[in-house]
């Protein structure tokens, strides 16, 4: 496991507890990661405290430990998707902006009085 | 010095600077090696993750042949390929432009009886004496005002049921009274009539014949197949289907009669006899469907009776024998595959109601009811025969094309229909090639967003999608047949 979270690597209770670091992962990142992942477990977010959020992962009942494991990893190549994904958006959504207001800015929505 | 003459540059002064910048892009995970990035018109290159990574944190050498490549598809651009911002501006008012002409395809629902007993239904069907189930002509002369009120200069006038031919009297009088109308409107008029073909008779090959009506109807395989899907009291619905094609195509030319296929479960192990059937008759084109969830299907739970895991190996097992027979020269081209790779290629992408952006909405489509309602799709009224009027837009008896345009129900469906801003749809990298379809939404999770993770649209979207860009990436020969479809 990498070095920006510490979890126990076990399942227990059908639950796996995450500490995901902020200053790796924005807190954006973490939530988009887990919607993603709502059809796999419930990701359980607490409070943020010094760059650092907890996360609990509940998998639905029967979930093997090889399972849960396999979801663990996809969740966070997931999450470093998001996070390339929230840095992509923050330095080209400026540029998105000026593209879609150039391309309607010839069209005449408004029939204007004569 | 180069001994170039003072007014040329040397070959330095026009590479590429390694400055670039990022145009927005989207992407998503193709398999365990490489990403897609798609920028906001459909542009697509795939890419290794380490390349990706390279690109953002601008160590992509910019002398490789794949930044040539990024900077072509308008994903990257620098001091040399400013004009990247003018025409993404352009191909996106290309891809759009044709929203600005509203409706086009106008849906008449002209009697909801029927002979057929389907499993899969999906408009709840009613017995054939029940005439409460047929549209008045007082409603479809208000439909007809409707749809001329439409500045599309290209009307398609269809007409559903139920069985439409059941109430045959009805389609002469809209087709008649719509020329009518359109000798002083001038637009480009078409009719379409979808029929299981079993009420075809010289009566309405005439008809057809005099006023250029086409037809589709449905065919879903073999005979012992299709009749177990559409079961026919006291008849054979494959050798009527079959028949009236042939008829068709004698009467009215062979393409005034296209044929759609809908997937049972027990499909899912025909796929190639189904694809045979359709080439033994002549077709050129078949589109894989999978079941919807409304009226029968639902009711019966046929719906359930696979899932689309099911769905997307059978898919993609008819694909590869589509591909085969192309291979030994037979045209054959799924629609679903050239729908997206026309969304993936054309300038103009495709007009498929359901895979746009907004949704077609009844800006795409309106459909009126048998019972004088107006609906935004198809798949509206067939919600609300379970119930859910929730895709109603009004009533004939009062609403005009301005009424139903500006209702807020509508203003409320197309925001709900934009995957750009839609949880989980508006930072993937396969929103330019895809849509919302909001009234499957609505038919499955009561909500017309959804959630995605839990969607067998998005499930769906995404298998194909995958394997059509795998299948153009990987098969060379695949790809040469793929493009030819758009």
């Amino acid at each position: 496991m990498d070095g920006s979270r510490e979890h126990d690597g076990t399942l227990s209770n059908g639950e796996i507890a995450l500490v995901i670091d902020l200053r790796s992962y924005r807190l954006t990142a973490v939530k988009k990661a887990a919607y993603r992942f709502a059809d796999r477990f419930t990701a359980v977010l607490g409070s943020p405290e010094h760059d650092r959020i907890p996360v609990v992962l509940r998998f639905a009942p029967g979930i093997t430990e090889t399972a849960a494991q396999a979801h663990v990893r996809q969740f966070f190549q997931e999450l470093l998707d998001q996070e390339l994904r929230e840095h992509i958006a923050g330095e080209t959504n400026a540029v998105r902006t000026l593209i879609l207001a150039h391309a309607f800015s010839n069209v005449d929505l408004i029939e204007r009085d004569r | 010095m180069t001994g170039l003459h003072p007014r040329f540059h040397d070959r330095a002064a026009f590479a590429p600077r390694p400055d670039y910048r990022l145009l927005p892009f989207r992407f998503i995970r193709l398999d365990d090696r490489r990403y897609v990035m798609t920028n906001d018109v459909g542009e697509h290159v795939v890419v290794s993750r380490e390349q990706l990574v390279a690109l953002v944190k601008r160590e992509l050498p910019v002398t490789t042949q794949l930044y040539r490549e990024l900077t072509a598809k308008h994903l990257v651009f620098d001091d040399e390929s400013r004009a990247a911002l003018d025409l993404l501006a352009v191909k996106y008012r290309t891809r759009a432009a044709a929203i600005a002409d509203l409706t086009g395809l106008h849906i008449f629902v002209v009697t909801l009886r029927c002979d057929h007993s389907c499993h899969y239904c999906q408009v709840s069907r009613q017995t054939e004496d029940k005439t409460a189930f047929d549209m008045t002509r007082e409603h479809a002369d208000k439909a007809l005002a409707l749809v001329f009120q439409s500045p599309n200069p290209a009307i398609k006038i269809e007409f559903q049921g139920g069985e439409p031919l059941l109430n045959f009297a009805l389609i002469q009088h809209i087709v008649q009274e719509a020329e009518r109308r359109n000798a002083c409107h001038g637009r480009d008029l078409q009719f379409v009539i979808a029929s299981n073909l079993t009420h075809l008779d010289d009566h309405v090959l005439a008809f057809a014949r005099a006023h250029r009506v086409f037809f589709s109807t449905s065919l879903d395989g073999p005979e012992d197949l299709h009749n177990a899907n559409r079961p026919l009291r006291g008849g054979n619905s494959h050798r009527a289907a079959v028949d009236g094609i042939q008829r068709i195509r004698e009467a009215l030319g062979h393409d005034a009669v296209a044929a759609l296929m809908t997937t049972t479960p027990a499909s899912l192990a025909r796929i190639e006899d189904i694809i045979d059937e359709y080439v033994r008759l002549g077709f050129t084109s078949i589109f894989l469907r999978s079941l919807s969830p409304y009226g029968f299907a639902i009711r019966t739970r046929l719906v359930h009776s696979y899932d689309i895991a099911d769905w997307i190996a059978f898919y993609q097992r008819g694909l590869r024998h589509i591909l085969a027979l192309n291979r030994r020269g037979v045209a054959m081209r799924e629609e679903l595959a050239a729908i997206i790779l026309q969304k993936m290629f054309a300038p103009a992408g495709a007009s498929y109601v359901d895979l746009q952006s907004p949704a077609g909405v009844a800006i795409g489509a309106l459909v009126y009811n048998y019972d004088g309602k107006i609906y935004g799709s198809d798949e509206g009224r067939m919600l609300a025969e379970m119930g859910d009027d929730s895709f109603c837009l009004g009533s004939l008896d009062t609403g005009t094309f301005a009424s139903v345009m500006t209702d807020d129900r509508l203003h409320d469906m197309l925001e709900a229909s934009l995957p750009e801003s839609a949880p989980m749809c508006s930072d993937c990298g396969f929103l330019p090639w895809c849509g919302a379809d909001p009234a499957f939404h609505r038919a499955t999770q009561r909500d017309a967003v959804g959630h995605k993770a839990f969607s067998a649209f998005c499930a769906k979207q995404m298998a194909v999608l995958r394997h059509l860009v795998t299948l153009l990436e990987d098969d060379p020969e695949a790809r040469r047949v793929l493009m030819s479809w758009v």
